[in-house]
């Protein structure tokens, strides 16, 4: 069989038993690659042969040694594109690693592409980049999810073994439940965000998607930890997180918050999620109601509050230092508006304009600081809804994936596409979204366990024991 | 409160956006519907409640120098450039 087909941690053994060399795993993706990438499109940058030449110097002592990650195309790697899927950074090289990147260089691993992704993380489909549309591997016709489309695609469609992504609202949860793997976003300030392109700061969170929580828990621990070069990673000492089988999940008290089971809602999603909460509580698990009475007003929050953050953000892309620049500009005010427009894609200039308007003199009060204020409850709820229970569990997505086009005219309707996963950017927590069933037409549905801030020891000990009494995750894609 | 109009146009130009007038039209249905949504927070009671502020930590780092990005590295992507500076139009007649 492919070496495609396994884990990092199945891969681990075997290079260590050396059995098998790193050149073995990367030709194999190479043929996968091959094979599937014209269909799946996950990619947007792809060097096989850098990565054949990196692999004969990898080093097995180290805890990645020889293992292939994929990048999704936001965090900077030394010499090579970094495009954010937009044409404003075209032929753009990184000129430094992101912290992230050199921890995982650091700890052995070898980079094999870079994936397609929004154009800034800035959509829920991988429709919005300006490198083309990135397909589902279980439905061609459907949208991986997004914004880490790519990462998640790769994964699933056996042409990464991992990959990395971010999650400002949902963007590494939402497509891994859309293409059938596991997407963790840890705890705000685990890791940091250094090298990361910024889109809305106090949010976006670096976090591993692969096919197994085991596979979570070892690039976590590889990436975790306090940065000085990002003020707002966490000062505790780097823990190493093992998704070892914790034997049973019995005493935990698992949280169903009910504005997360909506009247209307997807039935074949809600029968899954539902079926989960049952397997836990049949293993020992406590299940509570719990309620986060502030949920309906996650979405304007983080509108709101994530376009404000870009619009600040994306000032810096003004053809000036790097990037793309207009041709021929008649002043400085026409370099920075044609650059601009012309460099920007559609959902990008919505956003900006957004996140302009609702800072604007005469508007902040009632939008900006009002969703700060708002943002504080949602915080609350999470903490109160804490002290009844150990984990939220929920759907992560509303419904399966959806066709593509669907909803590219309808950017409020893509918005609410993220209802279950941006709270938990907004309050700091971590979250984790894994496999929890198939709908009839062989979509896959994901489950969402949400902690306690820094609380990925719990969360990742309960995802892994349903993983493995269940075989969701073994199952492989049809494209 | 109610649905504030937003001059797209106007606040485009803010950003330093320069939209086609098909753009201008499209966004400017499209954003006021969206405002329309983020409307319904003015019905959440927020009387005393403290803003969030991006959580910072008291982590000064110690005032060491340390390498950071050469010349030539920070100046790798500059679309133009001339003795290790950057050009740019000219700003001052």
């Amino acid at each position: 069989m492919s070496l495609a087909h396994e884990t990092l941690a199945s891969l681990r053994r075997r290079l260590v038993a050396k059995e098998i060399h790193p050149r073995d795993i990367i030709k194999d993706l190479l043929a996968q690659i091959d094979a599937r990438e014209k269909t799946v499109h996950a990619f947007t940058h792809l060097d096989g042969q850098a990565a054949l030449a990196t692999a004969e110097k990898a080093d097995l002592s180290l805890p990645l040694g020889g293992l292939p990650i994929a990048l999704k195309d936001n965090l900077n790697a030394l010499g090579d594109p970094c495009t954010c899927s937009s044409k404003i950074l075209e032929g753009y090289r990184a000129p430094y690693d992101a912290t992230a990147v050199a921890r995982l260089r650091q700890a052995g691993a070898l980079f094999l592409g870079r994936t397609n992704m929004d154009e800034f993380a800035m959509g829920s489909s991988t429709e919005n980049s300006a490198l083309g549309v990135t397909r589902n591997p279980w439905d061609s016709t459907r949208i991986p999810g997004g914004s880490s489309g790519g990462s998640a695609a790769a994964v699933a469609g056996r042409l990464a073994i991992a990959a990395l992504g971010s999650d400002t609202g949902g963007s590494i949860r939402q497509p891994a439940a859309l293409c059938g793997c596991v997407g963790l976003k840890p705890t705000y300030g685990r890791i940091s965000r250094y090298g990361l392109v910024a889109f809305a700061s106090s949010l976006d969170q670096i976090g591993p998607l692969t096919r197994t929580v085991e596979d979570s828990a070892l690039l976590l621990s590889a990436l975790a930890g306090h940065d000085p070069r990002d003020n707002t990673t966490d000062l505790r000492k780097p823990e190493t997180f093992l998704a070892k089988p914790t034997g049973s999940v019995k005493g935990l008290r698992i949280g169903l918050p009910k504005e997360y089971f909506l009247p209307g809602m997807n039935a074949e999603t809600e029968a899954s999620i539902r079926s989960a909460a049952s397997w836990f509580e049949k293993n020992g698990a406590t299940l509570v109601e719990v309620s986060l009475p502030h949920t309906p007003a996650a979405i304007a929050v983080y509108y709101i509050l994530a376009t404000a953050e870009a619009s600040a953000n994306l000032a810096r892309f003004d053809g000036v230092r790097y990037g793309r620049r207009a041709v021929d500009p008649k002043d400085l005010l026409d370099l920075y508006q044609r650059t601009r427009s012309e460099g920007f894609g559609p959902e990008v200039k919505r956003r900006i304009i957004l996140g302009t308007f609702v800072l604007s003199q005469g508007y902040s009060d009632a939008f900006y600081r009002k969703a700060q204020k708002v943002r504080g409850l949602l915080r609350q709820d999470f903490e109160s809804a804490f002290t009844k229970c150990d984990l939220l569990l929920t759907p992560t997505s509303p419904e399966p994936a959806f066709p593509l086009g669907e909803r590219t005219q309808d950017p409020l309707k893509m918005y609410l596409a993220d209802v279950f996963t941006i709270s938990t950017n907004l309050a700091g927590n971590g979250a984790i979204s894994l496999p929890c069933g198939f709908t009839k037409s062989n979509l896959p549905i994901g489950l969402q366990l949400i902690g306690p801030r820094f609380g990925e020891e719990t969360m990742l000990g309960a995802a892994h024991a349903f993983e493995q009494a269940h075989d969701f995750w073994k199952r492989m894609p049809p494209v | 409160m109610s649905v504030p109009k937003l001059n797209v146009a106007d606040v485009a130009g803010l950003a330093r956006l320069s939209l086609t007038p098909d753009e201008t039209t499209k966004f400017s249905s499209q954003l006021s519907q969206i405002l329309a949504h983020m409307e319904t927070l003015g019905q959440i009671g927020t009387g005393d409640v403290p803003e969030v502020v991006p959580p910072a930590q008291p982590a000064l780092r110690k005032d060491i120098p340390t390498p950071s990005l050469t010349v030539e590295a920070a100046l790798s992507n500059a679309p133009a450039q001339s003795n290790d500076l950057i050009l740019v139009p000219k700003i001052v007649e």
